[in-house]
């Protein structure tokens, strides 16, 4: 055990900081749901970000640092499962990527170029054309979209399956470490400043404790994803997806109380974080899919 | 970043499992081994003096004090391992984690030879003399007084909650010498001394735990203070956090919430509910124990630990809870003589946001000094 970060690890976290300073705010003029940020997307691009997980130094524990410190932008790319999913898949493969589940609507669909296809147990790979897909409405903060018609599929082995599906729970609980993070900081903002009875809202011990279980939710999070990517393994994975959707919930409830009337609002950036986590909520199986893996792997 | 123990971290711990598995008794897992019974703190200076001849008592205290200045990730190791077995150091795991380090920090030479080896040997049991009737979380609220005649003091008023006071040698005593915060001083206080009366609390959390004891006009030289009069509460606050990273009481919440789980797999009753219990309470664990690296991790680096250590002490209470309640929901009959080791779980999970501090004044710090939530009015 040794926490400290390698040099390399230590020289990308900061680079990664450096690239989000610029898309730290949301733009006061955007009023929307999904905050879709290219000029980020190209930056990652030109930057090979999609790519650390493969470089040597740096691993798939380095490259959930970064999707964590990016999920906690106001603005949204397709991150997590080109960092962290696409370098375990068999065959090398176009990003964007996108999760179709049980035929629902989901992140990315509308421009992903691979889709990965979970129906139940199995997982297939597609290669959407621009009309088997299209976007969806919806209150999410990212860009959703559907598969319009059935498209061909290529199933993974059992195996391959088998190391998705942990990869993917390590880029959910990446993700929803960093938005765990960006919601609970913009809440303690919103405490420090807005003042009611004369006082700040933050000195009162019925939010100041809420606030500071949902802390330690969040915290926890982070130490099991990044255990979870350090390892590699499918428990680990498991527990830190389960905790993640399990604090999730939580706080995101806490956390709209604790704005009042400014959370309702598309002015404040704390939906996006929010509805991004409730959109996470429901991926790979939910909380009961987690329990599920949990009891398999670890019980 | 590195998340596996390397080969000496392996070693060791698997010396701490061969010492336990050569040195309880075969029906361990079946008795009933409260921190405070007869029996266990017979039983601790026969298992602490087997560890000390082990070099397993006190691996982490300098050379002087027959240690080896091993580093904090030995020592939580062995605190892991023990823990996890049910504690069979009783209470003597306050005087390696925190008594005895304080002694050698303020102590004056004379404190130091005549407690610290007995403690390095594992033949004294001590008490912390902290909580009264009406100081509780406002610790600093406390009354007993110490009251100096000539080279002796003289002590009056009571203590509550007291650990292990009924088998103690000594107490680590809170007393008041003025009012105020720089009014409090630390007493060594021999347990034999005249005017001490110990009675025992009955309690659901085991048989000699806790008890409240009354000082009624005690006398003890005044060599007996540790460290300057008024300078307690400093004293204190430093000695608490040379043990900033608590009990690794996770380490057997994991191994119990297993215990469980195998019991109900094996009569069928491992359904749906119970796995979405079990699977958040195991994550609970995983945070806690986490946590409690990340603060062992920075004293191994020589750094300060901070709101951490609350977040760390909060984190452990959550998964506390969440194994006890799973076990009272699912295999109640735990609770009623079905399983001693899960029932002696029981009754120590259930202190873990009350003893050594309660979880509300840690979630206090952490709004505070993790958070930076701004204070909340005085
Ligand atoms: C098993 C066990 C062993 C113990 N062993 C010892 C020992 O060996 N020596 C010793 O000295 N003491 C010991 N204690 C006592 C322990 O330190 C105290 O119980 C603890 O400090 C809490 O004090 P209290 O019980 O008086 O609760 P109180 O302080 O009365 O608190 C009751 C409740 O009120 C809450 N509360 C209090 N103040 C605030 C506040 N400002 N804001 C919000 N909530 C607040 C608390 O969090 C708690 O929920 C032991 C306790 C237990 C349970």
């Amino acid at each position: 055990m040794d926490f400290r970060l390698t040099s390399d690890q230590e020289s990308l976290v900061e680079a990664v900081d450096k690239l989000a300073l610029q898309f730290q705010h949301k733009p006061t003029e955007f009023h929307g749901f999904a905050l879709v940020g290219d000029e980020l997307e190209s930056e990652l691009r030109q930057g090979e970000y999609f790519d650390i997980a493969q470089v040597p130094e740096f691993g798939p524990l380095t490259a959930a640092m970064a999707v964590e410190r990016l999920a906690r932008l106001p603005f949204t790319a397709e991150i997590a499962l080109s960092m962290l999913v696409r370098p375990q898949l068999p065959v090398d493969l176009p990003r964007p990527l996108a999760v179709v589940e049980n035929g629902r609507p989901g992140r990315f669909v509308g421009t992903a170029k691979t889709l990965l296809v979970i129906e139940g147990e199995r997982i297939s790979i597609a290669r959407p054309s621009a009309d088997d897909v299209e976007s969806v409405e919806s209150l999410f903060g990212y860009p959703m979209g559907r598969l319009k018609r059935t498209i061909d599929l290529e199933r993974l082995s059992d195996a391959d399956a088998y190391a998705t599906r942990k990869w993917l729970r390590v880029a959910l609980a990446a993700e929803m470490s960093g938005l765990l993070k960006a919601a609970i900081d913009s809440t303690v903002e919103h405490l420090t400043l807005r003042k009611q009875f004369g006082r700040p809202l933050g000195t009162f011990q019925a939010l100041r404790h809420r606030m500071a279980e949902c802390a330690v939710l969040a915290g926890g999070v982070r130490w099991l994803m990044l255990k979870a990517a350090g390892t590699a393994d499918d428990g680990d994975a498991a527990l830190a997806a389960s905790h993640a959707q399990e604090s999730a919930t939580r706080v995101a409830y806490e956390v709209h109380q604790m704005l009042g009337a400014m959370g309702m609002t598309l002015e404040h950036p704390l939906h996006l974080w929010t509805y991004r986590l409730k959109a996470l909520l429901s991926e790979l199986g939910g909380r009961g899919g987690q329990a599920s893996a949990v009891a398999k792997l670890i019980f | 970043m590195d998340f596996s123990w390397d080969d000496e971290q392996r070693a060791f711990r698997a010396t701490v499992r061969e010492f336990l598995a050569a040195h309880l008794p075969r029906d361990w897992e079946s008795l009933a081994h409260g921190p405070g019974t007869d029996w266990q703190s017979t039983f601790s200076k026969q298992f602490c003096g087997a560890l000390a001849a082990a070099g397993l008592l006190v691996p982490h205290w300098p050379k002087r004090w027959g240690g080896r200045d091993a580093d904090p990730w030995t020592s939580f190791i062995l605190a892991e391992e023990m823990w996890e077995a049910g504690e069979p150091r009783g209470g003597q795991y306050m005087n390696v984690n925190w008594i005895g380090p304080t002694l050698m920090r303020f102590g004056c030479e004379e404190q130091q030879q005549r407690y610290i080896p007995p403690m390095a040997q594992g033949q004294t049991i001590w008490c912390q003399g902290f909580s009264e009737p009406e100081a509780g979380s406002d610790l600093a609220s406390l009354r007993t007084r110490a009251d100096k005649e000539g080279s002796t003091y003289r002590i009056n008023g009571q203590k509550i909650w007291t650990s292990y006071a009924g088998h103690a040698d000594t107490c680590f005593l809170l007393a008041r010498t003025s009012p105020g915060r720089n009014g409090i001083s630390i007493f060594l206080l021999p347990m034999d001394t005249p005017g001490i009366t110990v009675r025992q609390i009955p309690s659901v959390i085991g048989e000699g735990d806790i008890h409240e004891v009354f000082f009624d006009d005690a006398a003890v030289p005044a060599t007996a203070m540790l460290g300057e009069e008024g300078k307690g509460w400093e004293i204190v606050r430093t000695a608490l956090s040379l043990e900033r990273v608590g009990i690794p009481r996770f380490a057997l919440a994991t191994r119990m919430l297993h215990r469980a789980v195998d019991k109900l797999k094996q009569t069928g009753r491992f359904g749906i509910g119970a796995i979405e219990q079990a699977a958040r309470a195991r994550a609970a664990c995983e945070s806690a124990r986490f946590y409690s690296y990340n603060i062992v991790d920075q004293r191994r680096h020589g750094l300060t630990v901070g709101a951490e250590a609350s977040a760390a002490r909060y984190a452990t209470v959550m998964a506390e809870r969440l194994v006890s309640e799973f076990v009272v929901e699912h295999v109640p009959e735990a609770l009623a003589g079905a399983d001693q080791m899960l029932l002696s779980h029981h009754q120590r999970a259930i202190v873990a946001g009350i003893a050594s501090g309660a979880a509300e004044i840690q979630l206090n710090l952490i709004a505070s000094d993790f958070l930076g939530l701004p204070k909340e009015p005085r």
